[in-house]
């Protein structure tokens, strides 16, 4: 391809790995995970309904739920999950910090759920 | 969680589709816990931890409809026994879409490449190998020449299916049209000036005796009206159009210029 002076990726490339793959993995470790889904959204939000956040009892994440101050907050929220074992859902409020820098600043509201997910 | 996660797995290595029940939240009394949850592919409850019988019938019906609509939503369902509601979070997973392009002409060769860009499964039709191949498709999943009449009717047609004609004339796209007309495709769309498409709805009325109704379904002139003047352009058209019978969006500019 590079001699006709076009570029392209590779035609098939690796298989899409998906979320669940990266879940998998770190179940069969024996690790606890918190899942955070945004399930309902009021307003301007940067992902939306059903985007995914996966955190690790260390605080790695895997997935988006938009960045920023929001999805801090819901890391944050996402360890105590962890710890306690008892799934609940966070109302993360856009609209706090309107004049922000913050990509994540779209000035709405979102209901995030967290559960606790095991092997 | 193991097995449920080599269901989400398998259901998306399938390239199928499934809705995932989780309960965000459920009045004590009801004997429902937040977090429970099930997986519905096919209809039928695949992996969960739902329970109570009739609360899981409704689940069920309910997926049914949230992955007619592809949209992920939360939604309030009544508990029979207990008198009360849960609020329960559908996960839509929908099976990849996948793009029929019928003719691999000017216009397709963008067009392959904006759907792959939209995440679409893309194949390629055509009867001439000179324009069905690698070189003009690198990223398409699958390219197919023959008799393009024959090679739809061979193809699995599902409700995530668009179709695009742009073969190289109408002597072409009608027999491709009218072995696809009555199929279950989400989007069938068809190029060739207002008068040409005119006078093939006329014979399909009049010569097949298909119904108006069944002709309605066929998007043609094809694409939004963005003034198009290159082949670049025109695919982009097509697939805005696509994107907006897929989302269900009205395509006008969000400002309202």
């Amino acid at each position: 391809m590079a001699s006709s002076g076009t570029c392209h990726d590779d035609a098939g490339g690796p298989k899409k790995e998906t979320i669940y793959h990266q879940v998998k993995e770190f179940l069969d470790k024996g690790e606890t995970l918190a899942v955070a889904t945004i399930v309902s959204t009021k307003g301007s939000t940067p992902r939306e309904v059903g985007a995914k956040m996966v955190v690790t009892a260390w605080g790695e994440i895997l997935g988006t739920i938009g960045g920023g101050c929001g999805e801090a907050d819901v890391k944050r929220e996402a360890i105590e999950v962890i710890r306690t074992r008892q799934p609940k859902t966070v109302r993360v409020d856009l609209l706090d910090d309107i004049a922000s820098d913050s990509p994540a600043v779209c000035g709405g509201i979102m209901n995030v759920f967290i559960e606790p997910w095991t092997k | 969680m193991e097995r449920l996660v080599e269901e989400l797995i398998r259901i998306q290595d399938e390239g199928g589709a499934g809705v995932l029940a989780t309960v965000v939240e459920a009045e004590t009394s009801s004997g429902v816990d937040a977090g429970e949850k099930c997986l519905i592919r096919d209809g039928k409850p695949v992996v969960g931890t739902i329970r109570h019988e009739r609360f899981l019938a409704a689940i069920v019906n309910e997926a049914h409809a949230r992955l007619k609509e592809e949209k992920s939503k939360l939604v309030t369902v009544e508990l029979p026994d207990a008198g009360g509601t849960a609020e329960v979070f559908f996960e839509v997973l929908p099976a990849p879409p996948k793009l029929i392009v019928v003719g691999a002409g000017h216009i397709a060769v963008p067009l392959a490449k904006v759907a792959k860009i939209l995440d679409f499964k893309v194949t390629v039709l055509d009867d001439r190998i000179l324009f069905a191949n690698r070189d003009r498709f690198p990223d398409a999943d699958d390219i197919r020449v023959g008799d393009m009449a024959a090679e739809l009717k061979s193809t699995t047609i599902t409700p995530s299916t668009y179709i695009v004609l742009i073969t190289r004339g109408h002597k072409y796209d009608e027999p491709c049209l009218r072995e696809i007309i009555y199929s279950p495709a989400k989007y069938i769309g068809m190029i060739g000036s207002r008068r040409r498409i005119k006078a093939c709805f006329e014979r399909f009325k009049n010569e097949e005796k298909i119904a108006e109704e069944v002709i309605e379904r066929v998007y043609a002139p094809i694409g939004l009206d963005l003034a198009t003047e290159t082949p670049e352009e025109i695919a982009v058209s097509i697939m805005a159009e696509i994107v907006k019978v897929r989302r269900g969006g009205e395509a006008k500019s969000l400002s309202g210029k």
